[in-house]
C-alpha cells in the first residue's frame, strides 16, 4: 500500500487521534441524556432536578428556622455531595461486577473501545468527565439552590466566603451564593469520583481493594488521633478560594494518575465454588428457600461479598454519629441516641435492597413455575436475614458509644426494626426490582422522600425535644414503629401483585 | 394430538402491534419452526405461550392449560429456553440445576443424575463448579439448554436454540431435538435462522408483522422452491426489509 491509497487514508481518519474529544464528549452526553429520559419517562426525569431543588430549599429553610447555623447546613451539603461522588463510583467500583454490568449494558458508546480504534482509557476519561458534568447539572445545581435561604444572612459563610463577592445586596448575593455553593459542591463531588476511579485503577493493577480501603481507614484514624481532622474537614468544604484550589488540584492529580495507572486489559481470573446452594437451602428455616438461597449466594459471591450492605450501613452510621455531635455542639442538647440512630439507620433498607436486586431481574424468574409474588416474598426474607446483622451491629455500637438509656435503646430498636421494614416496603412498592434506577424518576423520588419524611421528621424532632424519652413518648414511638412496620409489610406484600400486573401487560 | 393451540391472539405495546391475529397449532411429535425476521413478534408469542405476558385478546392452550389464567401450571408442564436467558449470575451450573430442580419440585437425586448426563452430553462437565458470570456465552447457553430439559417436559419452547454454540455442539443439539420430538413430545423452535429451521423442523410457520403468513411441512421437501425462497417471498410481500440476506439475494 502506498501513502496515497484509500486504505491508509482511511486508517488515519479512523484512528483514535482523528476523533475530536469534543465529538466523543457530545456523543456520550447525548447517550446519557437519552438513557435517562427513556429509562425514567421523559418529563418525569425532567422534573427530577426541580424536586431536588425543592427539597434542598425546604431542608435549608427548616434547618435554619430551627436554629441550625448556615455554615453547618452548608457543611452537610458538602458531606452529601462527597458521599454522592463516592457512591457514583463506589456502587460500581466497590462492586466491580456491577461496574461491568453497567458499563457493558448501558453505555453503548463506551463499549465501542472494543470494536473501534479508540483508546479505552481516553474514552473512559471523557466518560467520567461527562458523568461529572451531567450530575453537576442535574443534581448538584438543584442542590445548590439550598443556598438561597442561607444567603439571606450577611454573615452567611456561603456569601461572605472568598468564593463570593461579599455584597450584602440580596439581589447580587443570592445568585453569587448559589454559584459559589454549586462550584464548591461540584469540586467535592468530583473529588469523590476521583477517589473511586483511583480505587478501580488500583484494582486493575492487582492491588486488593480491601487493602487500599484499610489503608485509607488507618490514615483517617491517624489524622483524627493526631488532631488534624479539622484540616481535612476544611479541605472537604472548600468555600474559600485556597481550599477550592487545593481540592481542584488534588482531584485533577488523582484522576490523572488513576487514568494513567488504569489497565484496560485487566481481566478477573475465573472463579469456581463448591456446592453451597443445597446446604444453604437445607438450613434456611423459611419459605421460598430456593429463591432466598439464590439471592444470598448472589450477594455473597459478587465482588465485595456480604460486606457491601455493611459498608453502606456503616457510612450511614458515621453520618448520623457526626450529626449527633453537630447537633449537640449547636444546641447544647444531646439528642436521644437510641431514637436518633434507630430512626435514621433504618434508611439503610434502601441500599440493602438495592444490593439484593443487583444481580438478577424479575424476567429471569419467569421461565420457571414461580410467581412474581413468590420472588418478592423471597426478596423480603433475604432482606430480613441480611438487614438484621447489617443494621443491628452498628445500632448496638451506637447506643453503647453514646450511652443511651435502656428505655431509649429499646425504643430505638423498635423504631429501627419498624422503620427499616417500612422503608423497605416503600422502596419495593414504588421501585419494584430496580430501586436504583427508578428513584431518578421525579414522581417516584418525591413520593419516596415524602414517605420517608412522614416517619422520620417527627421521630427526629421527638428525639430532640424529649431527652431522655419519657415513658409516654417512648410508648408512642414504639407504637409508631410497630405501625410503620405493618405498613411496610402491607406495601411489600402488595408489591408482588402490583409488579406482576405491570409485567403481564408488557 | 394438539399440544399447543393459538387462536386469534393480539398483543400490542403502546402503538406497536407486536402480535396481530396469530393462529397456529402444534401437534405431538412435531418439531415446529416459528420462522420470522427480527421484530416479527416471535419472542412476544413465546412470552404469551408461557404466561409471561397477557395477550390483549385471543385464546392460548398449552398441554390443555391456559397460560393466561394459570401461568404457573403451564410453566411447570413445559420447558423454556429464553432468547437471552442465562443462569443466575453467581451460581455454578451444578447449583443452578439444583435450583431449577427445587423450583420444579424434582427429586434431588434425579436432578444430580440429569446434571451429570447433560454435562456429558453438551460438554460442560469441567465447568460444573465455575461461576456463571465467568462462563462463556456458549457455555451459558449449554446450561440453559440443560435446564429446559431437566424435568423431561412433553413440550419445550425454545427461542434461538443454537445461539452461541460451536458447530460440534450445534449438531449434537439438533440431533437431540429431533429425537426428543420423535419420542412423542413437541418442540417449538423460534428462530430467524433459515438453515436451522430447514435442518431440524418437521413443519414451519413463517411469521411476519405479528401473524403467520404461511405454513409448510418440511419432511418431504417443498414444492414451491427452497425454504429461503418461500421465506423471502412472504417477507418481501409483507414489506419487511430487516434482512441483509434479502438485499444480497436481490442484488
Amino acid at each position: 500500500m502506498t501513502a496515497g491509497d484509500g486504505t491508509t487514508a482511511g486508517r488515519e481518519q479512523g484512528g483514535s487521534r482523528s476523533v475530536p474529544n469534543w465529538t466523543l464528549f457530545t456523543t456520550l452526553a447525548r447517550e446519557e441524556w437519552r438513557l435517562h429520559t427513556r429509562l425514567f419517562g421523559g418529563w418525569r426525569f425532567g422534573l427530577f432536578p426541580v424536586v431536588v431543588a425543592g427539597f434542598a430549599v425546604a431542608a435549608s429553610v427548616a434547618l435554619t428556622e430551627t436554629g441550625t447555623a448556615a455554615g453547618t447546613v452548608a457543611r452537610w451539603g458538602h458531606v452529601l455531595a462527597l458521599g454522592f461522588g463516592l457512591y457514583s463510583g463506589t456502587a460500581a467500583f466497590a462492586g466491580s461486577d456491577m461496574l461491568e454490568n453497567v458499563f457493558g449494558r448501558l453505555s453503548l458508546v463506551l463499549s465501542t473501545a472494543a470494536t473501534l480504534p479508540l483508546s479505552r482509557t481516553r474514552l473512559l476519561a471523557i466518560f467520567l468527565l461527562k458523568d461529572g458534568m451531567f450530575y453537576a447539572a442535574v443534581i448538584l445545581l438543584p442542590m445548590a439552590m439550598g443556598a438561597v435561604p442561607l444567603a439571606r444572612g450577611a454573615d452567611s459563610p456561603v456569601v461572605s466566603g472568598p468564593l463570593a463577592v461579599g455584597s450584602e445586596s440580596a439581589l447580587v448575593a443570592v445568585p453569587v451564593a448559589v454559584l459559589g455553593y454549586w462550584l464548591s459542591l461540584s469540586l467535592v463531588f468530583a473529588f469523590g469520583m476521583a477517589v473511586t476511579v483511583a480505587l478501580v485503577a488500583a484494582r486493575s493493577r492487582g492491588v486488593p481493594i480491601r487493602l487500599v480501603l484499610a489503608g485509607i481507614g488507618v490514615v483517617a484514624a491517624g489524622a483524627w488521633v493526631a488532631g488534624v481532622g479539622g484540616h481535612v474537614g476544611r479541605f472537604l468544604v472548600p468555600t474559600a478560594a485556597l481550599e477550592a484550589l487545593a481540592v481542584a488540584v488534588t482531584t485533577i492529580a488523582v484522576s490523572t494518575a488513576a487514568l494513567r495507572a488504569y489497565d484496560p486489559t485487566y481481566a478477573r481470573p475465573t472463579r469456581t465454588a463448591s456446592d453451597r446452594f443445597a446446604r444453604l437451602h437445607d438450613v434456611l428455616p423459611v419459605g421460598d428457600e430456593a429463591l432466598v438461597a439464590k439471592t444470598l449466594l448472589d450477594l455473597s459471591r459478587s465482588s465485595g461479598g456480604v460486606w457491601k450492605p455493611f459498608v453502606s450501613a456503616g457510612i450511614l452510621l458515621a453520618l448520623v454519629a457526626a450529626l449527633v455531635g453537630v447537633v449537640a455542639a449547636i444546641t447544647g442538647i444531646e439528642p436521644s441516641p437510641g431514637i436518633f440512630f434507630g430512626g435514621v439507620l433504618g434508611l439503610s433498607a434502601f441500599t440493602t435492597y438495592n444490593w439484593l436486586t443487583e444481580f438478577d431481574s424479575l424476567e429471569s424468574y419467569l421461565v420457571y413455575p414461580v410467581s412474581v409474588e413468590a420472588v418478592f416474598r423471597a426478596k423480603r426474607t433475604a432482606f430480613v436475614l441480611v438487614a438484621v446483622p447489617t443494621v443491628g451491629a452498628p445500632y448496638l455500637a451506637a447506643v453503647v458509644w453514646f450511652e443511651a438509656t435502656l428505655l431509649d435503646a429499646v425504643v430505638g430498636a423498635a423504631l429501627l426494626g419498624g422503620y427499616a421494614l417500612y422503608y423497605y416496603g416503600l422502596t419495593v412498592y414504588l421501585a419494584g426490582f430496580s430501586p436504583n434506577e427508578f428513584l431518578f424518576d421525579a414522581v417516584r423520588f418525591a413520593t419516596f422522600t415524602a414517605g420517608v419524611a412522614v416517619a422520620l421528621v417527627p421521630t427526629l424532632v421527638a428525639g430532640f425535644v424529649v431527652v431522655p424519652p419519657s415513658p409516654t413518648v417512648a410508648g408512642v414511638l414504639a407504637v409508631a414503629g410497630l405501625g410503620f412496620a405493618g405498613v411496610g409489610v402491607v406495601l411489600s406484600s402488595r408489591a408482588g401483585p402490583r409488579w406482576e400486573r405491570r409485567h403481564l401487560e408488557g | 394430538m394438539t399440544v399447543i393451540r393459538v387462536d386469534d391472539v393480539y398483543k400490542s405495546y403502546g402503538t406497536v402491534q407486536a402480535v396481530d391475529g396469530m393462529d397456529f397449532a402444534v401437534e405431538r411429535g412435531e418439531l415446529f419452526g416459528f420462522l420470522g425476521p427480527n421484530g416479527a413478534g416471535k419472542t412476544t408469542t413465546i412470552r404469551a405461550l408461557t404466561g409471561q405476558i397477557r395477550p390483549d385478546s385471543g385464546t392460548i392452550s398449552v398441554l390443555g392449560t391456559d397460560p393466561t389464567d394459570d401461568p404457573l401450571e403451564t410453566r411447570s408442564r413445559v420447558g423454556i429456553l429464553p432468547e437471552q436467558g442465562s443462569p443466575p449470575s453467581f451460581l455454578t451450573p451444578r447449583e443452578y440445576l439444583e435450583f431449577v430442580g427445587i423450583v420444579r419440585d424434582l427429586d434431588p437425586e434425579f436432578v444430580a443424575e440429569r446434571t451429570e448426563l447433560w454435562a456429558d452430553r453438551l460438554g460442560f462437565r469441567n465447568k460444573l463448579e465455575t461461576l456463571h458470570t465467568d462462563l462463556s456465552r456458549g457455555q451459558q447457553q449449554k446450561v440453559m439448554i440443560a435446564q429446559a430439559f431437566v424435568h423431561e417436559p412433553e413440550v419445550v419452547l425454545i427461542d434461538e436454540p443454537l445461539a452461541n454454540l460451536d458447530p460440534l455442539v450445534q449438531e449434537q443439539v439438533k440431533r437431540f431435538l429431533l429425537e426428543y420430538a420423535a419420542d412423542d413430545n413437541a418442540v417449538f423452535v423460534s428462530t430467524h435462522n433459515i438453515g436451522v429451521a430447514e435442518s431440524i423442523c418437521s413443519r414451519v410457520g413463517i411469521v411476519v408483522d405479528g401473524e403467520i403468513v404461511a405454513e409448510r411441512p418440511l419432511e418431504e421437501g417443498l414444492e414451491d422452491g427452497s425454504l429461503l425462497d418461500v421465506f423471502l417471498e412472504h417477507v418481501d410481500e409483507a414489506g419487511a426489509r430487516d434482512l441483509p440476506v434479502a438485499d444480497r439475494v436481490q442484488s
